[in-house]
C-alpha cells in the first residue's frame, strides 16, 4: 500500500512544489523579497557597527572561549545565513493552508485524494529552492562586511543544511495548525522567527546565555544546525559533532512527528466542525 | 461627536486585533523574544552596561534598561505602523467607501485608529516590564520625574502623530500592511535602538535625525536610566514637540488630500 501511494504522493510533491514555485516567480514582489532580508540584514549591520565602531573590533573572552575563534562577523554571518530557513518554515510552509483559505482554494484541496504531508512537503521544497537563493545572497551580502571561511567541510556543511531544514520542516508543519485554527496571519511567525533568533545562537554563543535561554535553545533544531554550519566554515579549535548531528536528528524526527499528527487533527477538526471556509 | 468617532474607531481596532484570546499569548511573547534578542547582541562584547554619548557627556547605562526602553519605545512604533494600514485593512474588507461616506470626523477616523495602537501597547508594555524585570535586576537612575513623563509623553504622542501620517499616506497604496512592515528594520537600525547613536556611520546619521523614535529613545534612556534633568533632554524634547505638531498638522492635510484625489480618480476601492 505504501510503496503504491508513493509515486502518487511524488507527484503530489512535485506539482505543488510547481505550483508554488511558479507563483513566487511570476508574480515576483521586489518587497516581498526584501522583507526576506531585512533581519538578516539588519543584524549584520548593527554586529558590524557594535563591533567595529562601538567595541573597536574586540571581543570579550568569554566569547573567544565559546567559539574557539576571534572572528566575530564570520560567526554572525552563519547564523544569519540560517535564518532564511527559518523565514520559510514560519511564513510559507507555517501559512500553507491559511492562504489556502483565503484564496478560497482550501475546500478544493481537500476534497482531493492527495496525500496532505506530500502536498506541505511540496510547499517546503519549494521553499527550500528559495531559500537558497536568499541563503547564497547572505553570504555574498557577508563578504561586505568581513566574512570569511577558514574551511570547508562538505559533509558537515550539506548534512547540517539538509537535517536543519527537515526538523524546520516539522516546526512549520504546527505553525501551519496554529495559523489555520486561531486564523492568524503573521504574529505566530512572527514570534516564531524571533524567538529562533534570539535563542538558537544566531547573534552570541548559547554557552554565554544564562541557563534558562540556554535550556530553551536546547530544544530548537536551528541552534545544533548553526553550530554544525559553523564547524564546516570556521574550524574551531575542539569541536566534536556527533552529538550535535545525533541530537538534530532526533529533534528533526520529534517535530515532523508531531507536526504529521497535528496535520491530521486540524483536517479531522475542520470536516467535523465544517471549518473550511468560514472566517 | 468628534470623541464618539475615535472611541468607536478605537473599540473596533481593539476588537479587530484581539478577535482570539491566543493574540494576548503573542503580544507577550513577540517583544519579549525581540527584547532578549537585542540583549543578546551585545553578550560577545559585554553584559553589564553600555556607553550613551550625548551632548558632550558620556551615561554609562545598564544594559538590560537599554534594551528594555528600545524594546518598550520600539513595541509601540510597531503598533503605530500597524495602525498605519487601517486604510488598507478597510479595503481589503470592502468597507473603506462606506467608511469614508459617512459624515464622521476624518481626524477623527484617525486618531481613533492611532490610539487603538496605544491600548494594544498596554498589553506589549505589561508583557515586556514583567517578563524582563522579573528576570533581569534593571538598574534604574531617575533624578527628575518631570523629565521623564515629559520624556514619555512626548515619545507618545510623536509616534501617534506619526502612525496618522502613515495610516493618511498608504490610503494611496494597496501595499500598506507590506510597507509598514518593510519600515520596521530599517527604523530599528537608524534610530539608535539597537546601538548608542554615536557609533552610527555619519553618512546615515541624517536619516536618523529624521525620526522621532532617534528622540524619544534619547529623551526616556538618559531620563529614565542616566538620571539627566530636563536641562540635559531640552534639545531632543524640543525637537520631539516640534516633530509632533509637524506630523499632527501633516496628517490633516494627507487625509483631505487622498480623500480629494480618490474622488478625483474614483480609485478607492480598486485592486
Amino acid at each position: 500500500m505504501v510503496i503504491q501511494m508513493a509515486p502518487h504522493s511524488l507527484r503530489v510533491l512535485l506539482a505543488t512544489a510547481k505550483v508554488n514555485l511558479t507563483m513566487t516567480w511570476r508574480f515576483f514582489s521586489w518587497t516581498g523579497f526584501a522583507l526576506r532580508f531585512w533581519i538578516p540584514l539588519m543584524t549584520l549591520g548593527a554586529a558590524w557597527v557594535l563591533y567595529n565602531h562601538v567595541y573597536q573590533g574586540v571581543t570579550s573572552s568569554a566569547f573567544r572561549n565559546a567559539v574557539g575563534a576571534s572572528d566575530y562577523l564570520s560567526f554572525i554571518t552563519i547564523g544569519n545565513a540560517f535564518y532564511v530557513f527559518v523565514f520559510s518554515a514560519a511564513f510559507v510552509v507555517g501559512r500553507v493552508m491559511f492562504w489556502e483559505r483565503a484564496m478560497g482554494t482550501i475546500e478544493a484541496t481537500f476534497i482531493t485524494p492527495m496525500s496532505r504531508l506530500a502536498h506541505m512537503a511540496g510547499a517546503m521544497a519549494a521553499a527550500a529552492v528559495n531559500s537558497t537563493i536568499d541563503f547564497v545572497a547572505v553570504f555574498l551580502i557577508a563578504l561586505l562586511f568581513g566574512f570569511q571561511a577558514s574551511s570547508f567541510n562538505t559533509a558537515l556543511f550539506f548534512a547540517s543544511l539538509l537535517l536543519t531544514a527537515f526538523a524546520l520542516f516539522g516546526i512549520g508543519l504546527m505553525t501551519n495548525a496554529i495559523t489555520l485554527t486561531f486564523r492568524d496571519r503573521t504574529t505566530t511567525a512572527n514570534t516564531l522567527s524571533i524567538l529562533f533568533m534570539a535563542f538558537s545562537g544566531i547573534v552570541c554563543p548559547v554557552e554565554l546565555m544564562p541557563v534558562w535561554a540556554q535550556a530553551i535553545s536546547k530544544a530548537l533544531p536551528l541552534t545544533y544546525g548553526i553550530r554544525l554550519m559553523r564547524a564546516s566554515l570556521l574550524r574551531p579549535e575542539s569541536y566534536n559533532s556527533l552529538y550535535d548531528l545525533v541530537a538534530l536528528i532526533m529533534l528533526g524526527i520529534i517535530f515532523v512527528g508531531i507536526g504529521m499528527i497535528t496535520l491530521r487533527l486540524i483536517e479531522r477538526n475542520m470536516r467535523k466542525k465544517a471549518l473550511f471556509s468560514v472566517f | 461627536m468628534f470623541w464618539r468617532v475615535v472611541v468607536a474607531e478605537m473599540k473596533k481596532n481593539v476588537r479587530q486585533f484581539f478577535f482570539s484570546r491566543a493574540t494576548l499569548v503573542w503580544a507577550f511573547v513577540l517583544p519579549l523574544g525581540n527584547g532578549l534578542y537585542l540583549y543578546f547582541l551585545y553578550f560577545p562584547f559585554v553584559t553589564k552596561s553600555v556607553e550613551l554619548e550625548f551632548n558632550a557627556s558620556t551615561y554609562t547605562l545598564d544594559l538590560v534598561g537599554f534594551t528594555l526602553i528600545g524594546q518598550l519605545l520600539y513595541s509601540f512604533f510597531v503598533m503605530v505602523m500597524v495602525v498605519g494600514a487601517a486604510f488598507d485593512r478597510e479595503r481589503e474588507q470592502g468597507t473603506l467607501e462606506a467608511l469614508l461616506l459617512s459624515p464622521a470626523n476624518r481626524m477623527a477616523i484617525l486618531l481613533g485608529g492611532a490610539l487603538a495602537s496605544a491600548v494594544w501597547y498596554m498589553w506589549m508594555l505589561i508583557g515586556v516590564l514583567f517578563s524582563w524585570i522579573g528576570f533581569f535586576q534593571v538598574n534604574i537612575i531617575i533624578n527628575d520625574f518631570l523629565a521623564l513623563f515629559t520624556s514619555v509623553a512626548l515619545s507618545y504622542l510623536s509616534l501617534v502623530a506619526l502612525g496618522m501620517c502613515l495610516e493618511a499616506l498608504f490610503i494611496h497604496s494597496r501595499r500598506g500592511v507590506m510597507y509598514g512592515t518593510m519600515l520596521q528594520e530599517p527604523i530599528m537600525f537608524l534610530s539608535g535602538l539597537i546601538f548608542p547613536l554615536q557609533a552610527m556611520p555619519r553618512g546615515l546619521l541624517v536619516f536618523s535625525y529624521l525620526i522621532p523614535l532617534t528622540f524619544g529613545l534619547i529623551s526616556v534612556r538618559l531620563t529614565l536610566l542616566g538620571g539627566a534633568s530636563m536641562f540635559d533632554v531640552a534639545v531632543p524634547l524640543g525637537i520631539l514637540a516640534f516633530m509632533t505638531a509637524t506630523l499632527f498638522i501633516l496628517a490633516m492635510w494627507l487625509i483631505g488630500y487622498a480623500e480629494r484625489q480618490a474622488k478625483v480618480k474614483a480609485t478607492l476601492t480598486q485592486f
